[in-house]
């Protein structure tokens, strides 16, 4: 190789990089961007945190002793530092990040197969039944989400299943929304104006036609809401509103720590920063997912 | 204009009836019976029976309905369990304090959303304009909590910049200024978060009027810099608005996790108190009030989009 490549044409592929193999995978797999890796490499090491915790969490993390309350950080062998009884911020972080995790996917998973089912029926069929959905969404959708998640989390009382249920309440409309909206788009197509000629059935069109072309932009679009969900997870159990104590959850533990707020600020900054940028991670997957998927759409941005 | 007002005033009725069956409906879910909470352990089943009938508890579901509003429109929301008193007065003071908060926190999100939007759309190009653009999308994620506790820690807790909390001296005193010295960090870790979107927004419209023919044509015309971009703003000023119409829920929402961290006397620590003490009336009267007072907003804020717009008037 010369020092200085001349700006002419591609570059010679030395012969050894000439086999079948990496052609074919270069020409159909594009690289992913750094906005993909990076967040997703984040948020799969806080999952297997998670799903391992008996395993990596150095401590356990409802038991402490008061002698060791508000160590600071890396004090007495623990590397976050310990809470107001004494339990080790570390191993809290990682037990917590189960219900967290958890009250972030499991609405955005469910409030998506309901959103985009309603969706679709509402942007396939008849003007009335598309008119009842959308309005009846809009009274839910006008109201903020924070407040109603909060409304209805403290009706159904504390509880990561009562969260859950209000935040997947929440996120229907929303996502509904974005399904209409693409569902519209396509409406007009050659595709489906074929399908339809060719006496295709209702759900077929919707699972054959439909469904993989509105796909991708929901998947971004949900990736997006997860952070979104964490959230307002996160502040429904700083509420008081989550997991029963003494079991962590990132929300609770920003309660709990900000009693001592004057005595160590440092430490309650810990779940709100993890809070912040296990949210950031999947905005910025969602933005990544979306440039890599090529997705031009407003519904989803 | 009074016409669209009028209509859009209209329009919000079937929301406002939709929330006030949620929270109904929220009300009758809830466990633990009030009858029994109010005759205590010893009394009889007739007794139990009769308060039942007293309190219209006996009648159908939608009787209870149109009863419980009927009282809340008359403003009687009921007694606090915790504090023994009138709910009215409670919520009606945090409801004051709340806006209080959320409006300094919009026009935070609002003049620091629209500078940042400008700087990072006329400068697109170039690389502090994507330092702007980077600092919004950052923020965008920002939970409201986190910046109030950074901004406590950073600024309160370690050296006593500005008031760790509340909204005047513990002493009771102070005027207009003490207000604005307590009021300063709550509005900015409320309103960092929109502010972002808001520069979002703000910048990719400016990027889309910048690239349409009309802003060609001054430019030909020979027109200043800035008058061109006085015909760009106001083109950009109806999808703000939009934006904006949109924020509120969130500076609302986020105002009540602020107040919590800065112990800001509104609604969120109301319904915080009242969510550990079981305060169900206090609950409730705070999301009615909420709900209530974020219709309200939109319907100004859809004023004022109209006023900008002549479209919308239509």
């Amino acid at each position: 190789m010369s020092a200085i490549e001349l700006p002419l044409g591609p570059r010679p592929v030395p012969p050894r990089q000439l086999d079948a193999d990496s052609l074919v995978a270069r020409r159909t797999r594009r690289k992913l961007p750094l906005s993909v890796v990076i967040p997703g490499t984040f948020l799969a090491l806080v999952a297997l945190a998670a799903i391992f915790a008996p395993l990596v969490a150095p401590d356990s993390p409802v038991a402490g002793s008061v002698a060791q309350r508000l160590l600071r950080i890396g004090a007495g062998g623990h590397l976050l530092g310990t809470d107001g009884q004494g339990r080790d911020i570390l191993s809290r972080l990682i037990w917590g990040a189960r219900p967290s995790l958890l009250e972030g996917i499991i609405p955005v998973a469910v409030a998506g197969a309901v959103g985009t089912a309603l969706g679709m029926v509402a942007g396939l069929s008849s003007r009335r039944i598309h008119t009842l959905v959308m309005r009846s969404l809009d009274v839910i959708y006008s109201f903020p989400a924070v407040l109603l998640a909060i409304a209805l989390a403290a009706a159904l009382g504390a509880g990561v299943v009562n969260d859950i249920v209000a935040l997947s309440i929440v996120l229907v409309p929303p996502i509904a929304r974005v399904a209409e909206t693409e569902v519209a788009r396509l409406r007009s197509a050659d595709f489906m104006e074929a399908a339809r000629a060719s006496g295709a059935t209702w759900p077929s069109i919707a699972g054959r036609q439909v469904l993989p072309n509105i796909a991708p932009v929901l998947l971004v679009y949900c990736t997006a809401l997860v952070g979104l969900a964490i959230v307002f997870a996160g502040g429904l159990s700083f509420l008081g509103l989550g997991i029963a104590p003494p079991h962590p959850e990132w929300g609770s533990m920003l309660n709990d720590l900000n009693q001592d707020l004057y005595t160590q600020p440092v430490l309650a900054l810990i779940p709100a920063v993890m809070i912040f940028v296990t949210a950031l991670a999947f905005n910025v997957l969602g933005d990544g997912l979306r440039d890599y998927l090529d997705i031009r759409s407003e519904a989803a941005s | 204009m009074g016409r669209f007002i009028g209509r859009r005033l209209l329009i919000s009725i079937p929301t406002l009836i939709g929330v006030t069956i949620v929270v109904f409906i929220t009300i009758k879910i809830i466990p633990g019976n009030p009858v029994a909470a109010l005759a205590g352990i010893n009394s009889t089943a007739a007794t139990r029976a009769a308060l039942t009938h007293r309190l219209g508890l006996d009648a159908p579901l939608p009787v209870q309905y149109f009863d419980w509003i009927w009282s809340t429109l008359r403003g009687n929301f009921g007694v606090s369990i915790s504090q023994q008193t009138a709910v009215r007065p409670l919520v009606f003071s945090a409801l004051g304090n709340t806006m209080i908060l959320a409006f300094a926190g919009a026009v935070v999100a609002f003049v620091g959303g629209s500078l940042l939007g400008l700087w990072s759309g006329l400068r697109h190009r170039s690389r502090d304009g994507a330092v702007a653009s980077g600092i919004s999308a950052l923020v965008v994620a920002a939970p409201q909590y986190t910046v109030a506790l950074v901004l406590l820690v950073v600024l309160t807790v370690d050296n006593t910049v500005f008031p760790s909390g509340g909204m005047y001296k513990a002493s009771g005193g102070g005027g207009f200024f003490v207000l604005l010295d307590h009021l300063v960090l709550p509005a900015v870790a409320v309103g960092l978060a929109p502010m972002g979107v808001i520069a979002r927004i703000f910048r990719s419209s400016l990027i889309d009027v910048m690239n349409q023919d009309f802003v060609t044509s001054l430019r030909s015309r020979g027109l200043s810099r800035r008058t061109v971009l006085r015909h760009v703003i106001h083109n950009t000023l109806p999808s703000l608005f939009t934006v904006a119409g949109l924020q509120i829920g969130f500076l609302l929402g986020g105002a009540l996790f602020v107040e919590i961290l800065f112990t800001w006397p509104g609604l969120g620590q109301l319904i915080y108190q009242s969510i550990s003490a079981r305060d169900y009336p206090v609950i409730e009267a705070c999301s009615l009030m909420l709900a209530t007072a974020f219709v309200l907003l939109n319907v100004v804020i859809d004023a004022g989009h109209a006023m900008i717009d002549p479209r919308v008037r239509q």
